[in-house]
């Protein structure tokens, strides 16, 4: 990135905060009374979820029969949300463990809230892969526990079941790296804390941290480990959840390109989705001064970027298709273009190639509240490339006898929502509760006292 | 194979004087395999409860005295008739722990030759159907026998003191002895009449054939004789007479295997696609009613070629050009003779004799010996219906002058036009007795309802084919207190006899005595019981040996047919394919079952062209009012169809919907947030047609009245099973040109000869990674003849039977959900006027390299050592990802748990198979209980499996013999032959998942066209 | 010190709980192994004495499972074949004929309250002839071998291939009130059919498949 090597850098923190003001900032968001605002935005969200537990439940009591698929589109709704939620946690690890290691400064104002959006999505995610099935209570079958069915082992040539292990493993990762680099600001709440249930939990949090030398050595030391062990994942996982499509026979899903289309596209919108969530808790938590524009300017430019890639990606696969000569394949994606679906297919264009070029103006860069609608159109734009690939590939596939539609029930929709309550739900506890800004690593890269050409090092 | 070659001789629970209904260990209630199957999944939480229960316990009875021949657990199978329609089809019913689960054509019997028409597969589902009569009613109250007896008997007495009228009206009756018996009950009154007529009447062709050949029957048709067919609207592969035996013949003419091969050419000419129709080698659009000239024109023609003089004066103008008749008559008449067909469906008995009249001139006309195709002395005595006498009797009616009417079979009030009328009719008469086994229109306004126990439930006998005689014989004691036809009359004329002894006794005096061999009466009657047919001496009405001469009966021109104005439509009313005239309007499955060509479920509806659809603004799914002009009350309001290959000027409607009751199928299929109910309480599924029949000088006129058809603005959910009708992609969405997907390979004869290969597209010589799959022993396959595979649909309800495949309501087929196993893919190609027409069975296709395996996560589908794709039920946890990977989309999901709460017709279903829970996956199996069954079976005795021992349900309903079942492994098998003909290929090849169900190259006998 | 203490406790607890539990481990078993299910049946039959003392081979009774899917339980009539004659056990005749002497009297017949079950069930009077006024009500059994509704066993090949009833059903002719001797599960099932594959067994070859649609359809 530029920044490091720019003659003149503007701060990463503005208003010249000291230490202790840091400190101040930053908790007495959690300390003090929560704002009107946070608590309408947690009544929102809360109804939502409660919308979809009802929903939910009641699939699980009838049966998948509730939503709108059939025999030709056996996944809709419910794959598309765990694709997207997956995507959008992406952004979180990226920018925490990948800009870490590259020593990206700018970050340290962002990185704990992207963490948490990436855990909170990915059990968003997690979830949907558990009820598409109906009966969740045989969830445990695709584990590989001894038994005694013979043995009967599970079929290790599903992308299923990678998926299993995948995503598995992603999420304690992430969660394991989101805690650890909270335990010096959760010590530190500790010892401002006043009421002593408070005090208790956040100590038992802390781990008995006392910010000795050596504790911070050794914090250092493990958080790096952490952060080199979670930047793979940021490949990984998509790349076996693209698998579950690419390994099929099915033209549309049946191409090698899937792996990094999909990362590029999980980074793309999980950036999005960051800002979306950055420029909400700047305004509600009052943190103008650390999530400055220069944040949201770097990630609209990494948006520029990874849109570019996922623009790529479109028209290499429409390439491929003509080229390979396949029929199948070939009718697939003009049916994608000019089919029953190109609604859907055009608003994913419109929104996933076309909105990211607009932040190649600084104008519209630094206007924040065209920024916060841009970046909610890309999460439209990249829940519809999901929607996309599964039901436009599997609606006409190759009997054309057997070619039909697929039209969501509101048990679907309802579910939807449902899962986006979830994750607002989590995320404005975590506001309330953790400091959404690492203070010991923002008190690192505060402005004043350094030399102007140092920057971040 | 025979089945009855290895099935010991069984007597009928009844005879052998034991209760088979007795329950005996060995059966679980469905309802319990699904809560196991739900209940499983709570397993882990239940960890705690180990060992400690066993949740559900079932104590088991078993017999107190058992049956000798009976052994829990093991299937028996009874040579039987069916009772589906007056067809007459032999049959072999199977029954398990002494309930019949599945009904299978006897492959000795003349008529039905191992084949079971779809209906007559769903029969068995109507014997333990809920909802039909248990006992008898007086008026719409439930009685006991005594009661009604007493009250009959006493009418009975005062008509017969009084001299009066006693009319009993039936439909065909084929059991020689329920007509005797009939004919003894009335001969005890100085008037009574025994009136006969068939809601879908053929009583032309009797009427003609009495004049022409003094032939009070049906002659025998022997398609298998033909060279060439020329049927001008008789749908006899669909709902024409006896459509099981016809497509056994026409089949048997139609054979490409073999040096014998023989291949007749096929002409319909109809005006709405018929099932028949959509298998014509050459298929010509008419007018509703045209026939009549066009038979005529067609006389003249081939008159002229004989050089016989045409007796008649002008003819009316012809609706089809000239060359296309003068086509028609030269092909016909440079066929070798006695070996050529004309057939007419029209119910008009001047057209009939000119039929006849031109089937004599190309000397098709013969006894069972000669090779000619029209046989008078093995003849069809399957529809015995005389409209005349039924006109008659309506006119009776009216002068109020009968006193007791009888009602067998047939639903006066509704099949007729004009009910307002009959009903004030009815009232007038002193007594109404109706023998439905549901209440029905007639049976609303009869004095007394005496239900009959299903054909499955009761003794009785047939004679379909002059010389054919059949004993049906119970499976079953009769559920509830039902009694036989037989035994109500005995009770009433006095002499109490139970229907068994009735039937024993007239066999011995009247059949035995037409034995062609020296039997004693046991052995004939057991032989009988056990082959389930006997051949013996024919008689054929109206005189044994019947002349072939046309004995100088005036030959005139058919009455001028007019052709619609051009606001107006000629109206076709045909049997529903599945209903009949409605005789079957309480069976699910043929609600479930699409309709061969339109793929519709649970509706009529007016099928129309789409040159009519757009003059009218109308599209699929506009209700239309069509009334005729001519009377009050001839109007019905339904859903049109926009239908290829319909006669623009013709309207064609299908009977047998719209019956009283029908609502009860408002709970079918699961009830949820957004479902809808198949069928609103009060009203019907579909609408009856009946009020647009016309009589016609005494005869029921179905096709050619004159329509008016009207918008009315509403619309009404056609559903289809099918959405895409072609196998064409619109050229929109073909990036490099390509418009057409090569499912189905085509050829005609020519070629076919030329070469066997014509119509294969170009092979894919495939690389595969994979190393073969070891076979074991077998290798299980499948091969289905394109050119044999007529449509019928029988092989769908047979493996619905088969597998306890539910039904699951109108709302849920329209969300795409029906859970056939197979089904069975129709295809349009060509343009509306010269359509062509693909049935392409489509079920499981067992693939080797199977992609929906690799990608279940808990190998829930894997590979058999047998070649099967077998579907683990219990293990299966609902992803579906092998649905989406299925390249034929042939599997099935169970998006709920169907309602399965009907304890008594849960008794159809087959204890073999797994009642699936909601969450998990399905689809064919290849019958693989058969298959288990039948290699336990070797093991048991020894003896080598031989080919064509197993047959899953829909390779042994098939009455075309179209589906070879067979072990690849075996180079002897049929299967193996058919795998290594030049005509055989497997759909989507290129894909490399190589399918073990294979398909033949469709041919199609184009040569001179 | 305080602290020590209360682990000590913590720790000997523990101990103590887990020693405790070791005897019933034996009995811990997973869902559906209803391995030793031994329920109460309507007629204290006795399969010792009919199979062990008196060796009446099993398919004397259970002939279904030559033939049939399902091995079946024997009719009542079956039971009659011998019953007719035998109406108690021979220690009770001999007594009953010891008393008579006694008392010189004519023997009567004595009938085991068991077996008058079964005449009751027949509705069979004293003389065991059918007496009109009772009304013949079968008998039910408690099932004891009884695998999930979604396996379909067959009984045929598995007599054809000459396996012993008792290696399923255990030592039969030893039990007194049938018990559920294996567990019935499929490890169970499959452990067989991979060691007996296609070997021959009792001089003539068996194939023992491993496909899920041996038992599963």
């Amino acid at each position: 990135m530029s920044e490091s090597s720019a003659a003149l850098r503007p701060p990463l923190v503005d208003g010249n905060r000291r230490p202790g003001e840091v400190t101040q900032d930053i908790s007495h968001s959690l300390e003090g009374r929560p704002s009107w605002l946070w608590w309408v935005g947690l009544g929102l969200s809360s109804s939502l979820l409660a919308l979809g537990i009802a929903a939910v439940s009641y699939t699980l009591a009838k049966g998948i029969g509730t939503w709108g698929l059939n025999r030709t589109v056996g996944w809709g709704f419910d794959i598309t949300n765990f694709v997207f939620w997956i995507g959008i946690g992406h952004a979180g690890t990226l920018i925490s463990a990948v800009l870490f290691l590259f020593r990206q400064h700018w970050r340290t104002a962002v990185n704990r809230s992207a963490e948490a959006m990436t855990i909170f999505a990915v059990m968003c995610a997690g979830l949907f892969p558990l009820i598409h099935m109906g009966r969740p209570w045989l969830a445990y079958f695709v584990f590989p526990y001894p038994n005694f069915r013979g043995p009967l082992w599970i079929n290790f040539r599903s992308a299923l079941c990678w998926d299993v292990f995948a995503v598995a493993t992603y999420f304690l990762v992430s969660l394991t790296f989101w805690y650890i680099g909270m335990v010096p600001d959760l010590a530190t709440l500790r010892d401002r804390a006043s009421s002593g249930l408070k005090h208790r939990l956040y100590s038992w949090l802390s781990l008995g941290w006392n910010g000795s030398a050596r504790v911070w050595l050794r914090y250092e030391t493990v958080y790096l480990l952490l952060a080199g062990l979670a930047t793979p994942l940021v490949f990984s996982v998509h790349t076996i959840v693209s698998m579950d499509f690419a390994t099929a026979i099915l033209p549309g899903w049946h191409t090698t390109i899937f792996p990094p289309y999909f990362v590029a596209g999980a980074i793309f919108s999980g950036l999005a989705m960051v800002l979306t969530l950055m420029l909400v808790a700047r305004k509600v938590m009052r943190l103008e001064n650390y999530i400055t524009a220069r944040h949201v300017g770097s990630m609209c430019k990494l948006i520029i970027g990874t849109g570019g890639i996922v623009a790529m990606a479109y028209s290499t696969e429409f390439f491929i298709a003509w080229y390979s000569g396949n029929p199948y394949e070939q009718f697939v994606f003009m049916n994608r273009a000019l089919g029953p679906f190109s609604w859907a297919y055009w608003t994913m264009v419109g929104c996933n190639v076309l909105t990211p070029q607009l932040f190649w103006f600084k104008k519209i860069r630094s206007n924040l509240v065209l920024v916060f609608i841009l970046s909610i159109f890309i999460n439209i734009g990249m829940w519809f490339e999901r929607f996309v690939i599964i039901v436009t590939s599997l609606h006409r596939d190759f009997l054309p006898s057997s070619w039909n539609t697929y039209i969501p029930t509101k048990i679907e929709v309802a579910t939807l929502l449902g899962s986006f309550g979830l994750f607002f739900t989590l995320f404005l506890l975590f506001c309330r509760f953790l400091p959404v800004i690492s203070m010991s690593e923002i008190k690192g890269v505060l402005h004043h006292g350094r030399p102007h050409d140092g920057g971040g090092r | 194979m025979s089945r009855n070659d290895d099935k010991q001789y069984r007597r009928s629970p009844e005879e052998s004087g034991h209760d088979a209904v007795e329950p005996v260990s060995g059966i679980v209630a469905p309802v319990d395999r699904r809560r196991f199957m739900q209940l499983a999944g709570f397993a882990v939480g239940s960890a705690a409860l180990a060992g400690c229960s066993r949740g559900v316990e079932h104590g088991v009875m078993p017999y107190l005295i058992r049956p000798e021949e009976v052994t829990p657990g093991k299937p028996y199978w009874y040579a039987s008739v069916c009772g589906g329609c007056a067809a007459g089809c032999g049959i072999l019913a199977k029954a398990r722990d002494g309930r019949p689960i599945k009904l299978e054509g006897n492959a000795d019997h003349p008529v039905s030759r191992g084949g079971l028409c779809a209906i007559g597969q769903a029969s068995v589902l109507g014997l333990y159907d809920s909802r039909s009569l248990r006992a008898p009613l007086r008026g719409a109250v439930a009685s006991d026998w005594e009661t009604i007896d007493g009250k009959i008997g006493a009418t009975l007495d005062e008509v017969r003191a009084g001299g009066g009228r006693v009319r009993f009206l039936t439909d065909s009756v084929t059991g020689p002895v329920e007509q005797e018996r009939i004919g003894a009950f009335l001969s005890r009154f100085d008037d009574g009449k025994h009136v006969t007529y068939d809601p879908i009447s053929v009583s032309a062709i009797v009427d003609a054939h009495r004049d022409t050949h003094n032939l009070d029957a049906i002659p025998g048709y022997r398609f298998e004789r033909a060279e060439v067919i020329v049927s001008v609207g008789a749908d006899f592969l669909g709902g024409w007479i006896s459509p099981v035996e016809h497509t056994a013949a026409y089949r048997s003419g139609r054979r490409l295997d073999g040096p014998d091969w023989a291949f007749s050419h096929h002409v319909q000419l109809e005006s709405r696609l018929s099932l028949t129709g959509s298998n014509a080698d050459r298929r010509i659009a008419i007018p509703a009613g045209s026939d009549a000239p066009i038979i005529g024109h067609l006389a003249e023609r081939i008159a002229g070629l004989a050089g016989s003089s045409t007796p008649w004066g002008t003819l009316p103008p012809c609706p089809l050009p000239d060359d296309t008749i003068a086509g028609l008559a030269l092909r016909l008449w440079s066929a070798p003779r006695g070996r050529t067909l004309v057939l007419c469906g029209l119910n008009d008995p001047q057209v009939q004799v000119l039929v006849n009249y031109v089937n004599e001139l190309l000397g098709n006309y013969g006894s069972t010996s000669t090779e000619t195709t029209l046989d008078v002395e093995s003849v069809s005595m399957q529809r015995r219906g005389n409209d005349a006498e039924l006109h008659t009797l309506l006119e009776e009616l009216d002068s109020g002058t009968i006193d007791a009417l009888f009602v067998r079979g047939v639903n006066p009030l509704y099949d007729l036009p004009g009910g307002e009328r009959l009903i004030d009719a009815l009232t007038r008469v002193k007594l109404v007795v109706s023998f439905t086994d549901h209440p029905d229109e007639t049976s609303m306004h009869a004095g007394f309802v005496c239900p009959e126990p299903h054909f499955l439930a009761s003794w009785g006998d047939s004679e379909p084919i002059a010389g054919v005689v059949s004993v049906r014989q119970p499976t079953i004691r009769p559920i509830g207190s039902t009694r036989p036809l037989l035994e109500s009359l005995a009770i009433w004329s006095g002499q109490p006899m139970s229907a068994y002894e009735i039937v024993r006794d007239y066999w011995r005096r009247n059949i035995f005595e037409r034995r062609l061999n020296s039997a004693t009466f046991e052995d004939f009657w057991n032989r009988t019981l056990h082959d389930g047919f006997a051949r013996v001496r024919r008689v054929v009405p109206g005189g044994f040996g019947a002349t072939t001469k046309l004995s100088g009966v005036a030959i005139m021109a058919p009455e001028r047919w007019s052709a619609p104005a051009n606001d107006r439509f000629a109206l076709d009313l045909y049997p529903a394919p599945g209903l009949l005239d409605g005789r079957h309007a309480h069976n699910a499955w043929l609600y479930e079952l699409p309709d061969p060509i339109t793929k519709t479920v649970w509706d009529n509806f007016a099928s129309i062209s789409s040159l009519a659809a757009e003059a009218a603004g109308l599209v699929t799914g506009d209700v239309a009012r069509i009334a005729a002009p001519d009377s009050r009350d001839g109007f019905v309001e339904l859903p049109v169809l926009v239908q290829p290959g319909q006669d623009d000027a013709t309207i064609s409607i299908s009977l047998g919907y719209g019956r009283l009751g029908t609502d009860r199928f408002a709970d079918v299929g699961p009830k949820w947030l957004e479902g809808h109910p198949t069928i609103d309480a009060g009203e019907t599924i579909g609408v009856s047609a009946a009020p647009l029949l016309r009589w016609v000088n005494r005869t029921l006129s179905f096709a050619g009245r004159h329509v008016q058809m009207e918008k009315t603005g509403l619309r009404h959910q056609l559903t289809t099973t099918q959405k895409h009708h072609t196998l064409e992609i619109p050229r929109r969405l073909s990036m490099s040109g390509e418009t057409h997907r090569a499912i189905v390979q085509e050829t005609d004869l020519a070629a076919w000869r030329a070469d066997p290969h014509s119509g294969g597209h170009a092979h894919h010589d495939l690389a595969t990674l994979w190393s073969e799959f070891p076979r074991q022993k077998h290798h299980w396959g499948l091969a289905i003849d394109l050119s044999a595979c007529t449509g019928c649909s029988a092989c769908v309800i047979a493996c619905q039977a088969e597998n306890n495949i539910p039904v699951v309501g109108k709302d849920e087929v329209q969300r795409v959900r029906e859970m056939h196993w197979m089904r069975i893919d129709r295809y349009y190609s060509g343009d509306d006027a010269d359509i062509d027409v693909v049935h392409m069975p489509m079920m499981c296709q067992h693939c080797d390299r199977a992609p929906c395996e690799t990608v279940c996560p808990v190998q829930a589908t894997v590979q058999s050592s047998e070649g099967l794709n077998q579907q683990v039920y219990n293990r299966c946890i609902g992803t579906r990802y092998c649905a989406n990977n299925c390249p034929y989309k042939v599997r099935r999901f169970n998006w709920f748990d169907y309602p399965r709460d009907d304890r008594l017709q849960n008794l159809a279903l087959n204890p073999d198979v797994t009642v699936r829970s909601r969450g998990v996956m399905e689809k064919c199996s290849l019958c693989v209980q058969r298959i288990q069954d039948a290699k336990a079976d070797s093991k048991t005795t020894g003896r080598e499996l031989q080919d064509g021992d197993i047959q899953p349900a829909c390779v042994q309903s098939c009455p075309a013999g179209a589906i070879v079942f067979g072990d690849m492994n075996d180079e002897e098998s049929r299967l193996s032959h058919l795998k290594h003909d030049p005509r055989h290929y497997t759909v989507l090849a290129e894909l490399g998942v190589k399918p073990t169900v294979g398909y033949l190259t469709l041919v199609r006998n184009r040569e001179e066209t | 010190m305080k602290r020590q203490v209360v682990n000590a406790v913590l720790v000997l607890g523990i101990v103590l709980v887990s020693i405790s539990l070791v005897g019933s481990l034996g009995e811990l078993r997973l869902p559906g192994n209803h391995i030793g299910y031994r329920p109460e049946q309507p007629i204290a039959f006795s399969h010792r004495v009919h199979g062990g003392e008196l060796a009446i081979p099993c398919l004397y009774c259970h002939s279904g499972a030559e033939n049939s899917r399902t091995a079946g339980l024997p009719s009542a009539s079956m039971c009659m074949n011998c019953h007719k004659f035998v109406t108690a056990t021979l220690g009770a005749v001999r007594e009953e004929e010891r008393l008579a002497e006694e008392q010189d009297r004519a023997p009567e017949t004595v009938v085991s309250t068991e077996l008058q079950k079964l005449y009751d069930a027949l509705g069979l009077d004293e003389t065991l002839a059918v007496d009109p006024t009772k009304t013949p009500q079968p008998i039910e059994w408690m099932r004891v071998h009884k695998v999930p509704d979604f396996v379909a066993f067959d009984h045929r090949p598995h007599i054809a291939a000459k396996v012993a009833c008792q290696n399923c059903h255990g030592p039969v002719e030893r039990m007194d009130r049938l018990r559920q001797f294996s567990s019935l599960g499929m490890g169970w099932c499959v452990d067989c059919h991979r060691e007996t594959g296609t070997k021959r067994r009792a001089g003539m070859p068996v194939s023992a498949p491993l496909d899920c649609a041996t038992c599963h359809y």
